[in-house]
């Protein structure tokens, strides 16, 4: 399995769409509702750009095309994704980064107010 | 309005690449449906743009996605079969390098403009006028908007120190002073000639190159005013050029322009009062008039000249045909317009024979390997790949593979180039030939390489996936294609590979062998026991009374030296290229029409220069001692001497002797023949090649001696025996006769000879290669295809094993196949290298003596099928010993 390491820092698109899926398995319209919705509707991933990035995620290694299936009423044409193993880890190194990042913000800040 | 959006959504949902769609096309298109509802709900109208414009702009990102995973997926499979990937790269690298290498020449010698010159496509120039002529072309205002005259490749000894320094011996132009300003350059220092301005009698001025001022005057930065010493006199430098300038026809270098203005005490060319003799000594060169065509021009001129001959009692005017002809001034290499289609046509068909084999054998390639692969396409065909998809993968890799060839065939011809640049092809004028690939042949190297990729590899990738899958699946790598056909694609490309390398082989042998039977020379006695060498009196300060007793000395006491049989002071040097520039007319007996013989050649001897060179009269005598104190002002005819041919064209089967022979201004008496002399590369004007060319000996005179041509006096030394022991006598009997006089290109005659023809050795080495490279890709070819051959046989041969077919049965099987087409392809190629023969010879007289002296050589039609078809069924024979290793329990078991 390649080092998580190597996949930062994480695209945004990329992002978004590994942070929907944290929570559990989603199609690809799930997905654009659920960015749109946290982002409080200033990301949109546009059809195309998302498809074409699940194709990429795919094909990365970071998430899987699921078979099961959350909620019986849904289409059954429907493709639903989850993330792997190594998804997850990137994910995780990616928040850390970030969080990094922002703590060292905030020490300087505090710096310069001291 | 979300109708119409969906619509149009839908459609660049279709254009995704196939395995795209495959996968998500479904996804997108729903995806698509929802958000438009609800983006129309929350955007608006406007809200729609983004969502078009976003798929707008992943549909071709993911195209580039696929190429460079097609792109990735190549370069791997070329990398894990390397001998193919090598194979094809060579043999394509060699032939776009030698397409790239003519191309460069062509670009460089025929299409490129004259560099820092002023609209160059309105030049035009001629060869060959009288002063007085010219100045009445440059009246004709109406035609022409400047005119000029020139004379080319103009030694000056040239010294910057004063009188005493040693100097150096350049060349320039002796120009009259319309010249530059008709050009249109812009001096970078300085002023240009100015015809107000530059009058005779002035204080001689000189305008020199870049190259000159940098090289001999290290960019003095007060070079304007600065007098420097031209063939001894004081004269003003008055401008420099722009930095690539070197005037017309730069092939021939010029560093330094020399105004005809100029005191003939300076420039021994302009002696004898020659700006006012109606001597054809100069070029002339002309800047049309605004809409005037070259045609048009040429036929203005032809009329004016026609006329000014009746006028001036041109004994060549009842000449038929036109008195003109103009070509094109404005380019590096003046060639007429007549050769131009010859000219194109053979190099782009030899370019285009040798890209064909090259290319030939790429598809060939390809489809033995496209056959061998086919059970990987019909699997990737089965598991859902589109067919566009694969031939698109396919058609990467022969592109790629191609692109690697065009880099390969870039380097080659940087290669060649450089070492053509080092060539000297003269001996007594530097020709300067500045050649690189330069934009226009990278762009053309690029195409090709693409079009060859993509045309030859897009057939066999067409035939790789046009597969019945069932039974490819089944029947592994021994499937057969579509089953064998007599006139599949693949055999039929093999005859035309073997035709086109013997064409190629049989152009190439013709063009050497033709040269070589043209241009053989032929000398009496021991080439190595004559020497020559070179002294230009004139141009080390002499007066031209005291050249003349110069000359006279020389000879005198040479002949003393010890091992000196013969001492002849020459301007002709013997067995060199003759050119044939002269009309010269035989007055017709009475009544009977003139004759008048274009292209002859003229040579001013010496007394005793055909008894030096072992050469008996045929007919008279040859100049003596008293022909060469002839005043010639004083003389109505000087005497001459033909050679055959010239005989022949003047005088048919009459007796010569005797006889007159007019030119411009001057006449002669034949006095003697001489057979033809060899002269390899001789040409006449139009600049055709020709074998033999009428040539009129002339007596040396002093006037002669005063006025040197550009290589100097020649002096002749035969000696009787030990050359090197004779040349150290000369030399100091030379230095005892004046130390200071420069004696330059000291060389024995077989050293002359050969320098004479090296350019022909070189062009037959060329043409060598150029055949040899088609054989080689022949075999290349052959041999792939036999050896492919074995290998889908591999099953069948391992029966005929197994049920006692011996050995050598076995071989005869397999290389009875390629018998055949290398038979049937020696047929095709010796029947079209015969018509492009004569196409040629027909269409020109520049290949027209190389291809009628060789066409019939029995070692050609003979040797060259032979030696072909010996290393085609050589390169099959290799992979056909295989069939006999293959074991037969091992190829009935497979499966």
């Amino acid at each position: 399995m390649p080092r998580p390491d190597a996949f930062l820092p994480v695209k945004t698109n990329w992002f978004h769409i590994l942070l929907s899926l944290a929570g559990g398995e989603q199609h690809g319209y799930g997905i654009m509702q659920e960015v749109l919705d946290r982002t409080g509707g200033k990301v949109r991933l546009w059809p195309a750009t998302l498809y074409g990035s699940l194709k990429r995620l795919i094909e990365a290694g970071l998430i899987e095309e699921s078979d099961q299936r959350p909620r019986q009423f849904d289409d059954p044409r429907r493709k639903y994704y989850r993330l792997t193993r190594l998804g997850r880890r990137v994910l995780d190194a990616e928040s850390e980064r970030l969080q990094e990042l922002v703590r060292i913000l905030q020490m300087k800040r505090g710096l310069e107010v001291s | 309005m979300k109708t119409l959006a969906l619509w149009l959504y839908r459609r660049l949902a279709y254009a995704f690449p196939h395995e795209f769609q495959m996968l998500y096309g479904a996804d997108v298109v729903r995806t698509g449906e929802e958000a438009v509802e609800e983006i129309s709900e929350r955007h608006g109208f406007w809200g729609l743009f983004p969502l078009l414009a976003d798929i707008a702009l992943r549909v071709p990102v993911e195209y580039l996605a696929e190429m460079r995973r097609d792109l990735v997926y190549a370069l791997r499979t070329l990398a894990k079969s390397r001998g193919f990937a090598a194979v094809g790269i060579i043999s394509l690298g060699l032939g776009m390098g030698v397409a790239a290498t003519s191309a460069s020449q062509f670009f460089t010698m025929i299409l490129k403009d004259l560099p820092d010159v002023r609209e160059p496509g309105h030049l035009a120039m001629l060869q060959g006028a009288s002063y007085p002529y010219f100045e009445h072309y440059r009246d004709q205002h109406d035609l022409f908007a400047a005119v000029a005259a020139f004379r080319l490749a103009v030694p000056f000894n040239i010294s910057l120190q004063g009188a005493n320094a040693r100097p150096e011996r350049i060349f320039g132009q002796v120009v009259s002073p319309e010249y530059l300003d008709l050009l249109g350059i812009t001096p970078q220092r300085g002023r240009l000639f100015d015809p107000a301005v530059d009058k005779p009698g002035e204080a001689p001025v000189v305008f020199l190159t870049d190259r000159f001022w940098r090289d001999r005057m290290d960019a003095d930065p007060n070079a304007v005013g600065r007098v420097i010493r031209v063939n001894g006199q004081p004269a003003t430098v008055i401008g420099v050029g722009p930095k690539d300038f070197l005037g017309i026809m730069p092939i021939i270098a010029s560093e330094i322009f020399v105004p005809t203005t100029a005191p003939a005490n300076m420039v021994p060319e302009l002696a004898g009062d020659i700006l006012h003799k109606n001597e054809k000594a100069f070029g002339v060169l002309f800047r049309l008039a605004p809409g005037i065509s070259i045609d048009s021009a040429e036929a203005g001129l032809d009329s004016l000249t026609r006329h000014l001959d009746q006028e001036t009692l041109d004994p060549a005017r009842n000449a038929k045909g036109r008195r003109v002809t103009m070509s094109p001034g404005g380019k590096i290499l003046p060639i007429p317009r007549e050769m131009m289609p010859a000219m194109y046509g053979f190099t782009f068909l030899l370019i285009g024979l040798i890209l064909a084999l090259a290319c030939m054998n790429l598809a060939n390639m390809q489809l033995a390997r496209a056959a061998v692969r086919r059970r990987e396409v019909a699997i990737r065909l089965s598991v859902g790949a589109s067919r566009f998809r694969l031939i698109r993968q396919l058609l990467t890799e022969s592109v790629l593979l191609a692109l690697a060839g065009g880099a390969a065939g870039l380097a080659f011809a940087y290669w060649a180039t450089s070492a053509f640049r080092k060539v000297q092809v003269s001996r007594a004028i530097p020709i300067h030939i500045e050649m690189h690939p330069d934009g226009h042949v990278l762009l053309l190297t690029f195409l090709l390489s693409l079009a060859a990729g993509v045309g030859f590899g897009l057939a066999p990738a067409l035939a790789a996936t046009k597969t019945d899958l069932a039974s490819t699946l089944k029947e592994g790598a021994v499937a057969q294609m579509r089953g064998y056909r007599r006139f599949g694609m693949r055999n039929l490309l093999m005859v035309w590979q073997v035709a086109g390398a013997l064409t190629l082989l049989l152009i190439a042998g013709f063009m050497v062998i033709g040269f070589e039977k043209s241009n053989a020379v032929e000398i009496a006695f021991d080439s190595h026991s004559m020497f020559l060498f070179s002294v230009d009196p004139v141009r080390d300060g002499y007066s031209s009374d005291r050249a003349a007793s110069l000359f006279d000395k020389i000879r005198d006491r040479l002949k003393t030296v010890a091992g000196v049989r013969d001492v002849v002071i020459s301007e002709a040097t013997p067995f060199a290229p003759q050119l044939g520039g002269s009309t010269l007319t035989a007055p017709g007996d009475a009544g009977a029409p003139d004759q008048v013989v274009h292209g002859v050649a003229k040579n001013v001897v010496g007394a005793g220069y055909f008894s030096a060179l072992d050469v008996v009269m045929l007919e008279g005598r040859e100049f003596n001692e008293h022909d060469q104190r002839i005043d010639t002002a004083k003389t109505v005819a000087l005497p001459a001497i033909l050679n055959q041919t010239a005989a022949q064209e003047f005088f048919g089967h009459k007796d010569p002797l005797g006889r007159r022979l007019a030119e411009t201004g001057k006449s002669y008496d034949v006095v003697g023949v001489v057979k033809d002399l060899s002269a390899p590369m001789s040409q006449t004007s139009r600049g055709s090649m020709q074998t033999s060319i009428p040539v009129v000996y002339l007596p040396l005179t002093r006037g002669d001696l005063s006025s040197p041509p550009l290589n100097g006096m020649t002096i002749l030394i035969r000696t009787s025996h030990d050359p090197a022991g004779a040349i150290e006598g000369v030399r100091n009997e030379m230095s005892a006769l004046d130390p200071n006089l420069a004696i330059f290109n000291l060389r024995t005659l077989a050293e002359d000879v050969e320098q004479n023809t090296s350019y022909l050795r070189r062009s037959s080495i060329i043409y060598g290669g150029i055949g040899g490279f088609g054989l080689i890709l022949a075999a290349i070819g052959l041999s792939g295809v036999t050896a492919y051959s074995v290998a889908r046989r591999r099953k069948e041969i391992g029966i005929r094993m197994a049920l006692g077919a011996r050995k050598t049965q076995v071989l005869r099987l397999v290389l009875r196949e390629s018998g055949v087409l290398v038979a049937v392809g020696s047929v095709l190629g010796l029947a079209m290298g015969f018509a492009v023969a004569r196409l040629m010879s027909s269409l020109t007289s520049l290949f027209g003596n190389a291809f009628t002296a060789s066409v019939r050589d029995p070692r050609l039609i003979i040797g060259a099928p032979l030696l072909l078809a010996a290393l085609a069924m050589l390169a099959c024979y290799i992979p056909a010993r295989r069939s006999t290793k293959i074991d037969p329990l091992q190829a009935l078991r497979e499966e």
